[in-house]
């Protein structure tokens, strides 16, 4: 080997070789990061209106009364209907709208028929019962759904690597008690507790605010995350009782380095490996959790956009096929990239050189 | 046996007893003394060699030194001193915990077995062998990576292999590494847990020689621990021989060599490979049977079971160690 690499790095050129998973590890990630700035890309309010030479930009919150616009009507401008109006009378006016002019939580009677409707050109998934686009609906449970996952993902595992670490490390009779507790708390039944908690709390929904700053978002992410951190210690302090031992850790003693420097820095990083290659098998779970809670009704409150209540939608409308395939095929489709990056995530860290994947 | 003029390390009757643990909670069921009532002094500038077979409790002395049992061993109890006589005086290491430990710890290094577990594989050699000094020294990050490029020019490294890891290197760079270190700091006493035994014949010699010369240039006093008696013969003025937690015969290595007067230390020397094959051979057949368990000891004398001239008395009192022929010796009746 001419230039030198660390362990972490030769892992992640491994990686991104294995083309399937490093693939879907871009779709999934570059998509994601779109859907941040889904607000522009589909939303009922204008990016930008020009009327009578000044500017307007309802897309940044404000609210813009229909009669500021010269459109006799009641409440807030409806930015479709004064784009039609500004384009008939032809006197310069214009709005820019969002590439989908249509919101997530926006229910469109005024198509014909009565919603359900189905595909169309302006709604190509159709609608869903209440008359809202369907694909509007998945693109923001996308969002949503990835979030949650990963936010549980994260507060779910660091917890268990922190319990599993000091397990681990200090061993011992805390070690005992610790497992002993991990076992109880494993056998909790985990879906009557969440109903229990969404009996008791009712979900707060603040109308036209991020899903990020909704309390019951948090809340579900915290239940969640309570009972999601126990299997990752097991594998956590497995490995610690397998790493304290070796020299490398006795040397680190011998030079008087600290415990939390010998755990932080040379035990860690070296146990690491079951975390890494099982996180992405623990997201598609918390994605089939929230999914699960949300079909069932003990999720995220109405009116927001989840994948779950659609499919639950389509439990109830089995005619009307848009509602059974589009939020299914897209829920099957992303745990199914994740589980190909979790596939080769797991082979990138196989320190065979050889991979039977490509 | 003489006693070297100025000793930098004495242990007085020193034991380590893991406990044997049993049920849900931790019972204590028994104990296994691995070093038993162990006495040695290390002279400055010396290298006392410690010999005996794998499980005999060599490696827990050196451990015992460095003071870093309590840490890795759950329970583990202490007794006796470890005297360290340090520039300013002296003290006994074997109470101290890990904060009164610390200002000594420049003082002790170790060289560990296996170059491939002594070093961490996530960071490269500058972190492996910075670490200390960042702990110890106040030294700028810079002065410190050119006091690692100074040390494993010492060590026989180059300076351009800084930034490399650990799997990048052969198991006897390796070594180096871990030598360069234990070096990092200046420490007086380096324990060299079999530091070459995980390593070709060839590099052996290169790393004891590499040892050697430092110990000239440094003026280093090593405890140089190995199963290897012709490794420790080259090394080491000064040999213990251990069994089962404790010393059988201690003394000059030339005299120890010619005229092992312990049973166990004859059985050592005739099971050692001979480099002449027409080396004359002695009469000792090698030693039957296993090394008895450290937590059912046998009584009275520890080698007694394996013993070619045991008697009913050796299982009655634990023979002392005595001063015979010009070396300590733990057993009254071999001639």
């Amino acid at each position: 080997m001419t230039s030198s690499e660390s362990i972490f790095r030769k892992r992640i050129r491994k990686f991104t070789r294995l083309k399937r998973g490093y693939w879907s590890f871009l779709l999934i990630f570059g998509a994601y990061f779109i859907s941040f700035f889904l607000p522009l890309i589909a939303n009922s309010k204008a990016l930008v209106v020009k009327y009578d030479g000044h500017y307007f930009f309802p897309i940044s919150g404000a609210y813009h009364a229909a009669t500021e616009f010269g459109v006799n009507a009641i409440g807030e401008a409806d930015y479709r209907e004064i784009d039609r109006a500004f384009e008939t009378e032809g006197r310069g006016n214009w709005v820019l709208m969002p590439l989908i002019p249509y919101g997530p939580n926006e229910p469109l009677l005024d198509a014909t028929g009565s919603p359900p409707n189905p595909p169309s050109r302006a709604h190509p998934m159709g609608t869903d019962d209440r008359g809202r686009d369907v694909l509007v609906r998945l693109a923001y449970g996308f969002n949503i759904s990835m979030t949650f996952a990963l936010l549980v993902t994260v507060i779910g595992e660091g917890f268990g690597i922190a319990i599993g670490a000091l397990l681990g490390y200090f061993g011992g009779k805390l070690d005992i008690l610790g497992q002993r507790g991990i076992e109880i708390w494993s056998s909790l039944p985990f879906l009557y507790t969440i109903i229990i908690i969404s009996s008791v709390i009712v979900p707060v929904y603040l109308p036209g605010q991020y899903q990020l700053f909704q309390p019951s978002f948090w809340l579900l992410v915290v239940v969640l995350a309570v009972f999601d951190w126990m299997g990752i210690t097991y594998y956590v302090r497995g490995e610690f009782y397998r790493e304290k031992v070796k020299d490398y850790v006795a040397a680190a003693m011998a030079s008087g380095v600290s415990d939390t420097g010998i755990v932080f820095k040379h035990i860690l990083p070296n146990a690491l490996t079951p975390v890494v290659s099982f996180a992405p098998f623990v997201i598609v779970g918390n994605i089939g959790s929230l999914v699960a809670l949300d079909f069932l009704g003990f999720g995220l409150p109405a009116p927001t956009p989840s994948w779950g209540e659609l499919i639950g939608q389509g439990m109830s409308n089995l005619t009307k096929w848009w509602l059974v395939v589009f939020p299914n095929g897209v829920f099957f489709l992303t745990l199914l990239l994740v589980v190909f990056i979790g596939e080769a995530v797991r082979e990138a860290f196989d320190p065979r050189e050889y991979s039977r994947l490509r | 046996m003489p006693t070297p003029p100025e000793s930098i390390l004495e242990l007085d009757h020193l034991s380590v007893s893991f406990p044997v643990t049993a049920g849900v909670f931790l019972r204590r069921v028994g104990e296994v003394r691995a070093v038993d009532d162990v006495s040695f002094t290390i002279g400055r500038g010396e290298t006392l060699g410690l010999v005996g077979e794998s499980g005999c409790g060599k490696t827990t002395v050196g451990r015992a030194i460095l003071n870093i049992l309590k840490a890795t061993a759950y329970g583990v109890e202490i007794s006796g001193k470890i005297l360290y006589h340090a520039a300013g005086g002296t003290v006994d290491l074997a109470p101290l915990g890990r904060r009164a430990m610390r200002p000594y710890r420049t003082d002790l290094q170790m060289v560990f077995q296996d170059p491939y577990a002594s070093l961490n594989p996530r960071q490269s050699v500058t972190q492996i062998v910075a670490e200390p000094l960042a702990i110890h020294s106040k030294l700028s990050k810079r002065e410190q990576a050119e006091r690692v490029e100074w040390l494993l020019q010492k060590v026989g490294l180059s300076a351009e292999q800084a930034n490399r890891y650990p799997h990048e290197f052969s198991g006897g760079q390796r070594q180096r590494i871990g030598i360069a270190r234990a070096l990092a700091t200046n420490p007086k006493l380096v324990v060299a847990d079999e530091p070459v035994s995980a390593l070709d014949v060839s590099v052996q010699a290169q790393v004891i020689n590499l040892l050697q010369d430092l110990q000239d240039e440094f003026g280093l006093s090593y405890l140089f621990i190995s199963h290897d008696l012709s490794v420790v013969r080259h090394i080491s003025k000064r040999v213990a021989v251990m069994y089962l937690g404790h010393i059988v015969e201690m003394g000059d290595g030339d005299t120890l060599y010619q005229r092992p007067l312990h049973p166990y230390t004859r059985a050592l020397l005739a099971s050692a490979p001979r480099p002449t094959p027409t080396a004359r051979r002695t009469r000792h057949a090698p030693l039957a049977g296993d090394i008895p368990s450290p937590m059912a000891k046998p009584s009275g004398c520890p080698f007694r079971t394996r013993c070619p001239i045991a008697r009913p008395a050796c299982a009655e009192a634990l023979p002392p160690l005595t001063v015979r022929d010009g070396r300590l010796v733990a057993c009254p009746y071999s001639e």
